[in-house]
């Protein structure tokens, strides 16, 4: 039995019928066509599913998009203003942070709540911020650097 | 991965949380952050028929505290928890615990509820809830019930939660002056991990400066959580010292019952007892006497 939920993707909102075992993340990736959003492990370990939802980072594999119904969601594909990236993605394009970019979506919205929190993070904090995200190219160095030179960062 | 079918129910309300779990029995199950339910029935380890989620009770998302009595509703997620200011400062151990659960993914979804109901050896905020004389409170439709989360818990995954019952609360009391406790966890790496060892401490102090009081509370080496009883006979009454700690940290290594398995040794588990007891016995002591005692 499919259930009707709304929900507000990336500002725009949708009207959605869907069955109750469907995940967040196949919502959004084979009903809304966002496959920004990468699919990894599934159980929550990779980080590569990560979406904001109601303003906080989750890992959408573990959400079920019935549980979503009423709320708020903001993928990859909702950074970019008016075909100019998000200068946190254009960090990551200017300091090489990115190998095979699966992980790069989850990377991206981790840092994006971070330095929303907490416009000056230190380095440590920037590391434990984005412990729930796996790069398996392990190119966390320039991921870390990218972040730091994320404009509006003011140093600590 | 696909999740097995099932039929999903949202109840507005705790009440009608309950009347929908005793129509349901064994054929319901409680969603609550999802993090470990999912899983499992994605991995086929469980296939429930009813799903009921818990998201929509707002009154089960609360933190209160009021008559010396503090109550965290059982789907207050462990990063509420972390970001919570005032149980940072009232009950330091719990956001040790909460602050280290997961990743800030799973923080985000996981609740404390969960963590409990679970029931999973090396969880890691029973040790400082039990600690810190935690109680749950169980709702059914024909009434309520409080354990003492200490005798909760019965083996791997097995608590003393009925068929038709809801965790909807966890009350702990507000520490005393002079008291302070603390939570360490030892894993092999730094995030999504789960504990080899973790241990929990609280420590009352009399006004004289001798211990009143304390807890030692060792996870990940029992089935549950356990009491090193020991350890806190050792300190009962004794004026704290480094020597003490450590006399303390031997017997709490006796008490616990460790496993060995492909991520460490029964016997390093046991050593490993006796450093954390004796590093949160300290960092319990410090926050009974310095600046965060409240």
């Amino acid at each position: 039995m499919r259930k009707l939920i709304n929900v507000t993707i990336n500002g725009v909102e949708y009207e959605l019928g869907v069955k109750p075992n469907l995940t967040l993340l196949d919502l959004l990736r084979y009903e809304v066509g966002l496959t920004g959003t990468k699919k990894g492990c599934e159980t929550g370990e990779c980080g590569a599913c990560t979406v904001i939802l109601d303003g906080k980072p989750v890992t959408s594999c573990l959400v079920l998009a019935v549980q979503a119904n009423g709320k708020k969601i903001l993928t990859i594909e909702g950074l970019e203003k008016d075909g100019n990236l998000h200068p946190i993605q254009q960090a990551f394009v200017d300091k090489g942070a990115i190998q095979c970019g699966f992980c790069t979506s989850g990377m991206i919205l981790s840092a994006k709540h971070l330095l929303e929190q907490n416009p000056s993070p230190s380095e440590a904090e920037i590391r434990k911020s984005i412990s729930g995200n796996l790069c398996r190219c392990t190119g966390y160095q320039k991921i870390v650097q990218a972040i730091i030179s994320v404009p509006g960062r003011t140093e600590k | 991965m696909i999740l097995p079918k099932f039929d999903f129910f949202e109840p507005g309300s705790l009440e009608e949380a309950c009347d929908l779990l005793g129509q349901l029995g064994s054929g319901g199950r409680l969603l609550a952050g999802g993090t470990d339910l999912l899983v499992n029935m994605k991995k086929r380890l469980l296939s429930p028929r009813n799903v009921i989620s818990l998201g929509a009770i707002d009154e089960m998302k609360k933190i209160d505290i009021s008559n010396g009595t503090i109550r965290i509703g059982a789907c207050v997620t462990a990063g509420d928890l972390a970001a919570s200011a005032t149980l940072t400062q009232l009950l330091p151990s719990l956001w040790e615990g909460a602050s280290s659960l997961g990743s800030p993914l799973i923080r985000n979804l996981a609740t404390i509820g969960g963590n409990l109901v679970t029931a999973r050896p090396a969880a890691d905020l029973p040790p400082p809830l039990i600690a810190c004389g935690a109680s749950v409170v169980l709702k059914k439709n024909s009434g309520e019930r409080s354990l003492a989360l200490e005798s909760f818990f019965r083996g791997p995954g097995e608590t003393l939660r009925k068929e038709d019952e809801i965790v909807t609360s966890v009350l702990v009391e507000k520490p005393p002056p002079n008291s302070g406790a603390a939570y360490i966890k030892l894993g092999l790496r730094n995030a999504l991990e789960i504990s080899l060892v973790n241990v929990a401490a609280c420590i009352s102090l009399n006004p004289g400066g001798t211990i009143q009081k304390s807890r030692v509370v060792l996870g990940a080496v029992s089935p549950t959580p356990i009491r090193a009883l020991s350890a806190e006979k050792t300190l009962s009454g004794e004026k704290p010292s480094e020597s003490l700690f450590l006399e303390a940290a031997r017997n709490a290594a006796r008490d616990c019952n460790p496993i060995d398995d492909y991520r460490g040794s029964a016997e390093y588990r046991r050593e490993m007892v006796k450093v954390l007891t004796r590093r949160a016995l300290k960092r319990a002591f410090e926050r009974a006497t310095g600046p965060r005692s409240l």
